[in-house]
Formats: C-alpha cells, sequence, structure tokens
C-alpha cells in the first residue's frame, strides 16, 4: 500500500484521539459536545478509510 | 486542497494489483462483520465454509453464497420491519428509507447510521467530483425527498463539497425551471426523463437553458442516462454535459458513476465495493466484454452487510485502463444495460408486474388487468394500469380511486394512470400470462431498447 503523509497521518490521529474521547470520556460531554464530537467522528471516519487504515465499525460509538 | 480530478486520488488511480488486494483485506473485515454481528449471514457463511481467515484472494469470493432480492424480502416478512439482516441496534440509526418491493405490500427498508450515511454522502463525492462538480458550483436537485432515496445522498454530498445546495423538492417543473434560472444553477441533478421535461418545461416558458449557466446534468434512476440518443438530446436541449450515475437502496447510494472524460460508460467505485458480473442461469463469472448479470459486495454501509447480492441488472464490463481520464478502476460500458427479470424503471421507480398484480387481486371486483407502460409527450415514460370490472353494479369510480392510491402508496408515490377497460376487451391467458405492455419509445426505455 502507497504510504501515507505527515498531514494524513495527523488526521489519523484526530480521528483516534476523537474516538478515544468518545469511547473513555462520554459521560463528561455536554450535548452539544457529544454530538458535534460523533458528527465529526462519522466524517473522519471517511478519511481513515479513504487512507486504508481499517477503521472498523463505530456503532458502538453511536455513530 | 489539491487540484486534483479524483476524489481520493489514491485510490481512484491505484494499480490493479493494489486495488485487489485492498478489496481482500475489506472483504475479510466484512466477512468477519457480517459473521459475528448478524446471525442470518452467519449461518449462510458457516453453512459455506467460510471464514475472514480464509478469504486469502478474491477467487475465495466464489465461495460466498448468493444473496437474492427474493431472500431479503422473505426475511422481512418473517421479521418485520427490517428482516434478519441489520448488523447493528435500531437505536444506533438516524435515517430510514425503503423501495418499492416485488410483492407489492411490503417494500424494502433499510437503516443507516451516521457513519453510514455520511459514507453515502461520500460515494456520490466520488461520482460529483469525478464528473467536474467543484465547491464553487450551485447544485439544484430535482427530486421529492421523500423516503425513496433516490438523490438524498447527493444533496448531503454536494454540502460536503462545499457547493450551494438548492433542494428542487415540492415544486411544479414550472417552479424548478425558473428556480434553475433565477438561482444560477451550474449543475442540474435529475432522472433522465425529467430532465427532458424540465427542458421541455423551459421552451414553454420562453427560457433557453442552452444559453444558460448550466453546464452539467447529474442523471441517476434509468438506464437512459447512458443511452447515447437520450444523452446527445438531453445534452443539446441543456447545452450542458451529461454524466450518468447508478446506485440502489440496497447499498444506499450509488456504485458507480461516469467520468468527465465520458468513455460511454460508468468506472465502478471499486475501493468500496466488488462488483462480479455472472452468467444469470449458471451464476458463473463471464470475462470482460460478456454480458452478464451485476452481482455485488459493499465495504460501506455497515449497518446492513451486502455480500454477493445479485442485482438482476445486465451489464458489460470493460478495463478501466481505456478511459483517458486515468482512473483504474474498470467500467460498465454502456452503463446498465437492462435486467434479467421483468422489473420496469418508471421516473425511477422500480416497479415489478407481479407487485401489481398482488395489488390488483385485492380487489375482486376486478375481472382481467393490463399494465401499459407508454412514452408520453416523447419524452415522459408514463404508467396506466387497465381494469375490466364486468359487475355493471360495481362503484367503478371508487374502484379506480382505490387501486390508483394503493399502487401509488406502494411505489413510492409514484403516479399511475387506472382505467376501467371495456369487458372482454383485454387479452386472456392459458399459460404464461403477459399482462405488462411497453410500448415505451427509445427515450427513459429499458435497456434491452436501444436501437
Amino acid at each position: 500500500m502507497a504510504e501515507i503523509g505527515e498531514a494524513q497521518r495527523e488526521l489519523a490521529e484526530i480521528y483516534e484521539r476523537l474516538k478515544a474521547v468518545l469511547q473513555e470520556r462520554r459521560g463528561e460531554l455536554a450535548p452539544y459536545e457529544e454530538r458535534n464530537a460523533l458528527k465529526a467522528l462519522a466524517a473522519l471516519w471517511q478519511v481513515a478509510n479513504g487512507l486504508d487504515l481499517d477503521p472498523g465499525q463505530l456503532y458502538d460509538s453511536g455513530a | 486542497m489539491k487540484d486534483t480530478p479524483y476524489w481520493n486520488p489514491r485510490h481512484e488511480t491505484m494499480p490493479r494489483e493494489e486495488l485487489e488486494a485492498l478489496q481482500v483485506r475489506k472483504l475479510r473485515n466484512l466477512v468477519e462483520w457480517a459473521g459475528t454481528q448478524v446471525p442470518f449471514h452467519a449461518k449462510r457463511l458457516s453453512d459455506a465454509g467460510v471464514t475472514a481467515d480464509s478469504i486469502e484472494s478474491l477467487d475465495d469470493l466464489q465461495r460466498i453464497p448468493f444473496f437474492t432480492r427474493d431472500e431479503w424480502m422473505g426475511g422481512q416478512l418473517e421479521q418485520p420491519p427490517y428482516g434478519p439482516i441489520l448488523a447493528a441496534p435500531e437505536e444506533a440509526a438516524i435515517r430510514y428509507h425503503m423501495t418499492s418491493g416485488t410483492t407489492g405490500r411490503t417494500p424494502i427498508r433499510v437503516l443507516d447510521s451516521m457513519k453510514d450515511w455520511e459514507w453515502i454522502a461520500e460515494m456520490w463525492c466520488y461520482g460529483l467530483w469525478g464528473f467536474g462538480v467543484r465547491p464553487i458550483d450551485r447544485v439544484f436537485i430535482a427530486f421529492g425527498y421523500a423516503t425513496f432515496i433516490g438523490f438524498w445522498g447527493l444533496h448531503y454530498a454536494s454540502e460536503k463539497m462545499g457547493c450551494l445546495t438548492l433542494p428542487g423538492g415540492a415544486m411544479t417543473t414550472e417552479q424548478r425551471v425558473r428556480t434553475i434560472e433565477e438561482m444560477g444553477a451550474t449543475v442540474v441533478a435529475s432522472t433522465p426523463t425529467y430532465a427532458l421535461r424540465m427542458a421541455q418545461e423551459a421552451r414553454a416558458l420562453g427560457i433557453d437553458l442552452a444559453s444558460g449557466p448550466v453546464e452539467r446534468l447529474i442523471l441517476s434512476g434509468e438506464p437512459a442516462g447512458s443511452i447515447p440518443a437520450t444523452k446527445k438530446l438531453i445534452e443539446e436541449q441543456w447545452g450542458a454535459k451529461a454524466g450518468d450515475t447508478a446506485g440502489m437502496t440496497e447499498l444506499g447510494t450509488i456504485m458507480v458513476f461516469e467520468c468527465e472524460a465520458q468513455p460511454g460508460g460508468t468506472h465502478i467505485i471499486e475501493d468500496h465495493y466488488i462488483e462480479e458480473v455472472v452468467d444469470p442461469e449458471t451464476g458463473e463469472p463471464v470475462g470482460y466484454g460478456e454480458q452478464g448479470e451485476r452481482v455485488v459486495t459493499s465495504f460501506g454501509r455497515g449497518f446492513i452487510p451486502v455480500l454477493r447480492y445479485r442485482t438482476r441488472d445486465l451489464v458489460v464490463k470493460v478495463p478501466g485502463a481505456g478511459c483517458a481520464c486515468g482512473r483504474t478502476f474498470d467500467i460498465y460500458d454502456g452503463g446498465i444495460r437492462g435486467r434479467v427479470d421483468d422489473m420496469k424503471l418508471v421516473r425511477g421507480t422500480n416497479v415489478y408486474p407481479r407487485a401489481v398484480e398482488a395489488i390488483v387481486r385485492e380487489i375482486p371486483e376486478i375481472d382481467e388487468f393490463q399494465i401499459r407502460l407508454y412514452t408520453a409527450e416523447g419524452i415522459r415514460d408514463e404508467i396506466e394500469v387497465l381494469v375490466e370490472v364486468p359487475d355493471e353494479g360495481a362503484d367503478v369510480d371508487g374502484i379506480l380511486a382505490r387501486l390508483g392510491k394503493e399502487l401509488a402508496g406502494a411505489h413510492e408515490s409514484l403516479r399511475f394512470g387506472v382505467r376501467q377497460a371495456e369487458t372482454g376487451s383485454l387479452p386472456r391467458f392459458e399459460l404464461k400470462a403477459k399482462r405488462l405492455v411497453d410500448e415505451r419509445e427509445l427515450i427513459g426505455g429499458e435497456g434491452e431498447k436501444r436501437g
């Protein structure tokens, strides 16, 4: 598979961090924080998927 | 943003060997997901001896059993409303859509999560970007925005790309044409038939579309978008390029799109699907250049895993390397060419004669019937049902009204003409009945009617 660039790597890291926040600290999030973060996660999943990072599914996160 | 003709340059120009390796990996993940989340698929895979670990190449795909529309619908009847095919709990869904089914009573119902819905728009982005649509564009969508999935995904793709998105629901044709003109739309999305209808309306209103700002039409819902004569007519009347796409409610989005090079067919989005072409009788694969039935495996919609789904669409696959656009994605030459079964597409809606019959037969006063498809005003598909009501005391007007309402209700509000035929005038059949008469001209017709 083709290597990914630095900008792409940063996006992938943001995706993972966002996912982790939603999995581990959800109870601390206000509705507007949680729902907007989920929407962003669903969008960033497309990037992770397009970069062949095997992002799996997100249903357990609610996205 | 990079200046590139590709939505995902990494995948769209990927060497075939790498692309196939990617497909194998995604297939393995899909089998794992479906096998652990959906007991229905788990049993089918287990019965066939297929595990994720056992998939080593695309040849292994053929060990997975086919999945048919009848099985899908049968599952829904046994376990309403969605059948045994969901891989996630209903609470995870944010969208519900449906398409007309084969029984006349039960549509195919689908759910999507937030991530799936983003993916659905993502597939349309491949098509829009690939046909030259850019964030600067103003995209008018001539679509009803109801439960039929139609151009919903295109709408969200247009927003995602940053285009000014002009929703054209709940409007008359005149209002749509005037909005296109007044808002300076540069892209219009519609079925091929409706593109011609809008052009006709524009002429009646004294609006010269060909000298207006519309540069591109995104067509979907009917095979006519890849029929050269129809495409040429649309392009002439609009003074714009017309690009074909095709999708299915079962996938939630498009699986093919025409690129700016207009190679006479549609590229398969092969980083998100495996599209096989098989002999409709034997199920054996056919080679490049041979007509066969599309069988689709989709990696994107996790909520409803789709593994080797028999589409009944007839296609001819050719290598993508022949296209000047530089994509490595294979092409369906001539788009979707027709159907293996008796399904008809009428203004973008699937109509199965057996579904119509199921509805007609619930009205005991109707003795015989016939479904007639024809071309109105030289441009528009119409469907009507002729019925014989021999009982002179029957409330014919009430029967016709009820039938029209029930037919529309089972077909995404498609308008059916319903007329009484003289008793004894319709043909009778002793063996295989042929109650559907397709008198449509080339425009808007099925692939088998090409000149």
